[in-house]
């Protein structure tokens, strides 16, 4: 129960965070997040190609229209797919992907706790 | 030309004695002084050839012999004497023949190593050990042959991929695949021993030096793998999630559970089943890996050679490998512990199992991440990246309980323990909170789950320092891993939190300054080596305080193939890690300047240096 309540709090201290980042840190964290499509497995923030360096701009821009950082991701997503984006959301086709590792923690909870400990 | 036909002939010897390995086993397997005199010999000749074999591959490297088409493909007359050597293995044949070399030397250690144990036992190790070599060596043979000719013979090569030419990725390659390859041997000793149904502590013992072999060297190969991916690939991070990284990863939290669990057989003879599973899937987990670098479905930084046709060969193989296994587990396993026992709920059993439990889901987060893009893409043609961001969601919550109970665990007894010295472990535990939220107090970013995550760190750190003190050298591997993993863990975090970073386009001579740096972009000078040119830009970097630092990153252009790249320049001390790349901006006279500051770099390192050190304690551990 313990456990429990620490990933709750954990959870929602992820909704609570970023309200007051810097303008660079968002467009840093939101490049981190983008792929850079014509490098092999770089971050557009970690890429100094020019397809990297001119969606950095892109990025400042949609900042400075005052776009917050989901709908920066949203525009993106249209323009290049989901392959862009590092931090897959949760929709039908990534409920397995996000979901399957916690059942498995979960079920691997319950053999333990059903086959070997024993309350006394 | 004489090296390639002497490699390749080896090669072939090697494969007839491992079938006839298989003949000679199978007619004597219940003559037990068949071992000594032909088995061991026999095994000792495949070594022996895969050893010339691999020789003649490296000769023919050294004398730039371009009538084989992997030295053509990988090497050029130019290249420093190294960048020859290391280029053997630096590609898919070299690699796998290296594979070869690794499994055929393991079984042959394993053999002359191994005492007191059944002579069956070992020749049965030993059979499903040549399963895999015969597999290998088919493989090599018939889809990457390492010495294939090329007519008419080519002047010159075509280069080695410049990234590779680099001393720490030179012996990458070898110090992981003696992890990699060494879980082999765990795999077919397990196989043989669930056949003969001695599965028990004696085994246990046994077989846990071999574990610890494979994840000393496992430990070690990402290590390097690591610090060569932090300097050569130019965006200062040293783990990016990256597929090929995490397919690393895996067969290490796999053996890493295997350890932990191996610790309840040798005590209790209990928790059997499980110790063949994790042993079968160690070993398939780098055959996975081995699959998906090679087929090149993978979308990575580190793929250097891939081909289909490769790909499903070892995808078959790995099936009929498993398929293997699992009749063997099925038909010859009886689960003898179906004695009634049961942990009770505060022990050292209780502890191992949560480890197993939380090992398996960080394995579960990784392989999931890892194939699942590659499944979605094949079932729906649709296209998603999983990147960092979700195995951080996925995995640093679930690191507070785990560094808690890995502080926790290793002090209790078996069977039934109580908390001992509740006050000491309340007290540290009450530092350890103050202590991170006075370092975070003034962080205004994630404040909340980070003070609580360097605060589990921080316990474990202070609780296995406190150990090691107290329970003077008793259970000192354990405590020395466990104490190296809280001191990565605050390394990780701090260098995460307090990094700071200048990006800049600079010219030469300009400034840049803000309130903390101060850059200037001094000069730039040329130098010429045998593999490459290199463009040298000089930069002074000072702070308020008066501290000055010379740091000169380059851009190289590499001759053959002609590739250009940056290597950054980075100074190292002790409490920080001072890093800059350049880079050209085409059509412009400026550079594109980027520099970090990053703390506790060089701890990373340390730590996980210490984390092996641990298991090497254990393994030259005597019993006592």
């Amino acid at each position: 129960m313990k456990f429990l309540r620490f990933f709750l709090i954990f959870i929602l201290s992820f909704y609570f965070s970023n309200a007051n980042a810097e303008e660079n840190d968002k467009r840093n964290k939101i490049t981190k997040n983008l792929r850079c499509l014509i490098c092999q497995g770089q971050s557009v923030y970690d890429s100094d190609s020019e397809f990297a360096n001119s969606l950095k701009i892109v990025v400042d821009k949609k900042l400075e229209e005052g776009l917050s950082e989901d709908q920066i991701y949203e525009y993106f997503k249209i323009k290049y797919g989901e392959w862009i984006l590092y931090d897959p959301s949760l929709n039908k086709n990534t409920y397995i992907l996000w979901l399957l590792p916690i059942l498995i923690f979960l079920i691997g909870g319950a053999i333990i706790y059903k086959s070997f400990i024993v309350k006394k | 030309m004489i090296y390639s036909l002497v490699g390749y002939y080896s090669l072939i010897i090697g494969l007839i004695i491992g079938l006839f390995l298989f003949y000679f086993s199978y007619k004597n397997f219940n003559n037990s002084n068949i071992l000594n005199t032909k088995i061991l010999s026999f095994s000792f000749l495949q070594l022996f050839f895969v050893v010339i074999s691999f020789l003649c591959l490296i000769f023919s490297f050294i004398v730039s012999d371009f009538s084989n088409e992997t030295v053509f493909n990988n090497s050029h007359t130019t290249k420093p004497l190294f960048y020859k050597i290391s280029g053997t293995w630096g590609n898919h044949e070299g690699s796998l023949l290296l594979w070869l070399l690794v499994l055929t030397l393991f079984i042959f250690l394993f053999l002359v190593r191994t005492k007191n144990q059944p002579v069956k036992y070992k020749i049965l190790t030993l059979v499903f050990q040549q399963i895999i070599i015969v597999g290998f060596f088919l493989f090599l043979i018939l889809t990457s042959n390492p010495f294939n000719y090329i007519f008419p013979i080519p002047t010159e090569g075509l280069g080695l991929n410049p990234i590779l030419q680099d001393p720490a990725l030179a012996i990458h390659p070898p110090i992981l695949y003696l992890g990699y390859v060494g879980s082999s041997i765990i795999f077919s000793s397990v196989l043989a021993a669930t056949s003969l149904k001695i599965i028990s502590t004696n085994w246990a013992i046994h077989i846990k030096k071999w574990i610890l072999i494979s994840w000393i060297f496992l430990t070690l190969g990402i290590l390097i793998g690591s610090i060569w991916a932090y300097y050569e690939l130019g965006w200062g991070g040293f783990w990016f999630w990256d597929p090929v990284e995490n397919v690393s990863l895996m067969p290490w939290l796999a053996l890493t559970t295997l350890l932990h669990c191996i610790l309840v057989l040798e005590k209790k003879s209990i928790l059997t089943s499980w110790v063949i599973i994790l042993s079968i899937a160690t070993f398939t987990l780098s055959m996975c890996g081995t699959f998906l670098v090679r087929s090149g479905i993978l979308n990575s930084v580190h793929t250097f050679a891939n081909d289909p046709e490769r790909g499903l060969f070892i995808l078959v193989f790995l099936f009929i490998l498993i398929f293997l296994s699992i009749l063997i587990f099925f038909f010859f396993h009886k689960d003898n512990d179906k004695k009634s026992f049961s942990f009770f709920w505060l022990s050292k059993e209780t502890s191992i199992l949560i480890n197993n439990w939380f090992m398996m889901y960080f394995l579960s987060v990784v392989l999931i991440g890892t194939v699942y893009p590659i499944f979605l893409d094949v079932i729906t043609s649709q296209k998603i990246s999983v990147g960092p961001p979700f195995y951080h969601k996925l995995i640093i919550p679930f690191l507070i309980p785990f560094l808690l109970v890995m502080a926790i665990g290793p002090n209790l007894k078996w069977i039934k323990s109580q908390l001992e010295d509740k006050i000491y472990l309340i007290s540290f535990l009450i530092i350890s909170i103050l202590l991170a939220f006075l370092v975070l107090k003034n962080f205004n970013q994630n404040i909340l789950i980070n003070t609580i995550l360097i605060s589990s760190a921080l316990y474990l750190f202070f609780i296995t320092l406190r150990d090691f003190f107290v329970n003077k050298y008793k259970n000192i591997s354990q405590n020395i891993a466990h104490f190296g993993f809280s001191l990565l863990i605050l390394s990780i975090l701090f260098n995460n939190l307090f990094a700071s970073e200048i990006i800049t386009n600079l010219k030469v001579g300009e400034i840049f300054e803000n309130s903390k740096t101060k850059i200037v972009f001094e000069s730039v000078d040329q130098k010429k080596e045998q593999n490459y040119n290199a463009i040298i830009a000089n930069f002074s970097i000072s702070n308020p305080n008066g501290e000055e630092d010379r740091l000169s990153p380059e851009l190289r252009i590499y001759n053959q193939p002609v590739i250009a790249t940056s290597e950054a320049d980075i100074k190292t001390t002790l409490m920080s890690d001072k890093f800059i790349v350049i880079n050209l901006v085409q059509n412009q006279d400026f550079f594109n300047v980027r520099y970090q500051v990053k703390p506790f770099m060089l701890w990373i390192w340390l730590s996980v240096i210490l984390i092996s050190f641990g298991g090497i304690i254990s393994f030259i551990k005597k019993r006592s």
